[in-house]
């Protein structure tokens, strides 16, 4: 909004802490941040028309190519849209390795995040130690799908390849040994007083600011909404009895907390899928027919939406994707950011949001 | 040359977020509901609404079609929360004369759909303006 | 070549200061450049610095497919590097446009339109060894006897 302000103080497109180009105006009275606008326009590729009127087969890899660092959930979500769609069974076991993959997947983009974070307080150290330790999650990606990002490992009626045995094995013990990483860092982050004086009760983002919003994931969950997840909805995460963690700091430290939880939350997931993992194909086939569908899933960062409607060829006609970040950086940017005691703690309370622009603007 | 870097005209880039399909929807149906022209609608939100706030307008219509804390019935059947908390488009100042008439015209005997018709369409006309 | 310029160049392959701009990717090709600052590729061993500075850069790492929005600041950002400068293209998208050249996009492929670039790493996302073995390669070989090149 035109609004008339003492000095506006814009950060971007390229700026140290940003991974990604966005500007970030903040309207300031003094070090005061009294109001903040995010100019974008800086990654629009235009997915969703580039889609419409391409046959799933291609469209499956231009919905994982949404946004690279959540690249398992946007085809998961987009195939079990059209499987939904056209009554396509997936075998059990296919289930729950989709289910193990996605979590993986949750995991780097988590350690991801939090490493963004300790980056943008100038804690390098514990930065680096996640960075590290995502590099262990990215290897049992590898191992199991066979590429680090954009894997395309869901395929409608099943995944690409199985889980052999020893690399079952050895999927477990690297949770182990990650298991322990995170507990340490964890504590590490936990205690540290500096970190306190950096992240907590910075960044407010209250409950009814966050169902304005309607913020979702992680940046709700730790306003204290664990109703959010949509993991609930899902029958696979239904059968292991997942139950949503939540917070209620409303703050940074929350925020990144809460990912930690998540963490360990993903490991105690994986390790129950893999115990109840039974054996059977992982392919069952089945061709996507005409249909239209809305269909959510719960991605990295909040809940995403697939609005599909194909023909009998299975040919896109009319796609929109909603994805969590949009929801996130408007509350980030209009609720969180507002009343913010300094410009320092604006490059921080963004990255705590964990903000991805590539599939805020598609 | 700092001049291009810091103040580029963003109309293009706004317009290309309002086309896109379920924005084009939710703008196609706001402006139905204020009897006001879609181009006309598009141009007040590009001129008042900053990016991130449009590309938050489907989600924000949904969040405030399901809120239903506010007990007027006409306020209520105006949007008054949509329209001044969800979807900014308008201040309080702006909406609250048009809740009293619209007020006094269902005191005088007008049919209530009627009078909030007529309220939608004064509604309307700050946006023309 | 005198012993002013063996000096500097022996200098200028031991620190290497990279920036990167993203023009417009789906992310993938982004978090493998972070991922070369894990303490597994150890980047800065070789005296690589990674940092978002243009001003202070050598080498430019550019990903994505330039959108709309990047159109003069590119440039702008391009000149703003000093002497002896390079750019390097990561990944599919900057030199073809991957897979969002299709009809009705928005963006505006290859990036060697709007600034040279000296050498490109295919792959879609490439792996973080093969970014790192692309500066290193790449980084001796144009910053050897600058100031002779130019006379
Ligand atoms: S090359 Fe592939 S992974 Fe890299 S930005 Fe482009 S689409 Fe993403």
């Amino acid at each position: 909004m035109k609004k008339t302000v003492d000095v506006s103080i814009p950060l971007g497109p390229i700026h140290p802490c940003f991974k990604e180009p966005a500007r970030v105006k903040c309207e300031t009275k003094g070090e005061f941040v009294t109001g903040a606008e995010v100019e974008l326009g800086y990654m629009k590729k235009g997915i969703e028309r580039i889609m419409k009127g391409r046959p799933w087969q291609e469209v499956m890899f231009l919905a994982e190519r949404v946004c690279g660092i959540c690249s398992v959930i946007h085809n998961m979500v987009f195939i079990e849209a059209l499987e939904k769609m056209s009554g396509i069974e997936v075998p059990e076991r296919a289930a729950l390795l989709r289910v193990v993959v996605n979590e993986l997947d949750r995991m780097q983009s988590h350690t991801l995040a939090n490493f963004s974070y300790c980056y943008t307080i100038e804690h390098e150290t514990l930065g680096m130690y996640l960075l590290d330790m995502r590099e262990k999650v990215m290897d049992l990606l590898e191992l199991i799908t066979g590429a680090r990002v954009t894997c395309a490992y869901i395929v409608p009626g099943g995944v690409r390849f199985d889980l052999r045995e020893e690399d079952r094995e050895s999927l477990l013990a690297s949770l182990d040994a990650i298991e322990t990483d995170v507990r340490r860092y964890m504590g590490m982050f936990e205690g540290g007083s500096l970190i306190g004086l950096r992240s907590r009760d910075i960044g407010i983002l209250s409950k009814e600011a966050a169902l304005e919003a309607h913020a979702v994931g992680p940046t709700a969950r730790a306003s204290g909404m664990p109703e959010i997840d949509r993991r609930l909805q899902h029958p696979t995460y239904q059968k292991l009895q997942f139950t949503p963690v939540s917070r209620d700091g409303c703050d940074n430290f929350s925020r990144i907390m809460i990912r930690f939880d998540e963490l360990l939350q993903s490991i105690e997931l994986i390790r129950r899928c893999s115990a109840l993992l039974p054996e059977g194909p992982v392919r069952g086939g089945g061709i996507p027919g005409a249909g239209e569908i809305v269909y959510c899933g719960e991605a990295p960062r909040g809940e995403l939406t697939y609005f599909i409607k194909t023909d009998d060829a299975g040919r896109i006609l009319d796609i929109s994707i909603q994805t969590p970040s949009i929801m996130n950086i408007e509350a980030c940017c209009h609720y969180m950011l507002k009343d913010a005691a300094s410009i320092a703690d604006v490059p921080s309370t963004f990255v705590s949001a964990d903000p991805c622009i590539a599939c805020t603007e598609r | 040359m700092s001049a291009v870097i810091y103040e580029k005209d963003l109309t293009a880039m706004k317009y290309a977020i309002l086309v896109s399909g379920r924005h084009d929807r939710v703008v196609r149906e706001i402006a139905a509901d204020l009897q006001v022209g879609v181009q006309q609608l598009r141009r007040y939100i590009i001129r008042h609404f900053d990016m991130m706030l449009m590309e938050n307008i489907p989600a924000r219509y949904e969040a405030g079609k399901k809120d239903d804390s506010l007990m007027e019935p006409v306020a209520r059947e105006l949007g008054m929360e949509l329209y001044t908390r969800y979807i900014p488009l308008f201040g309080k100042k702006q909406i609250e004369p048009v809740i009293d008439e619209v007020e006094m015209l269902v005191a005088e005997g007008k049919p209530e759909e009627e009078a909030i018709r007529i309220g939608k369409a004064m509604l309307g006309e700050v946006l023309s303006r | 070549m005198t012993l002013l310029q063996s000096i500097k160049n022996y200098v200028r392959s031991k620190s290497i200061h990279v920036s990167y701009v993203d023009v417009g990717s789906c992310n993938g090709c982004d978090i493998e450049v972070l991922a070369c600052l894990a303490p597994r590729y150890d980047i800065e061993q070789y005296g690589i610095y990674v940092h978002n500075n243009p001003r202070e850069a050598d080498i430019l790492l550019v990903i994505g497919a330039y959108t709309p929005g990047w159109e003069e600041k590119l440039e702008m950002v391009w000149n703003k590097i000093p002497e002896p400068k390079v750019a390097i293209a990561i990944g599919n998208c900057p030199i073809s446009g991957c897979l969002f050249n299709r009809p009705h996009t928005y963006i505006d492929p290859p990036v060697s339109k709007h600034i040279p670039i000296a050498a490109s790493v295919p792959g879609c996302p490439p792996r973080p060894t093969e970014i790192l073995n692309a500066v290193l390669s790449l980084a001796p070989v144009v910053f050897k006897d600058y100031e002779v090149k130019k006379r």
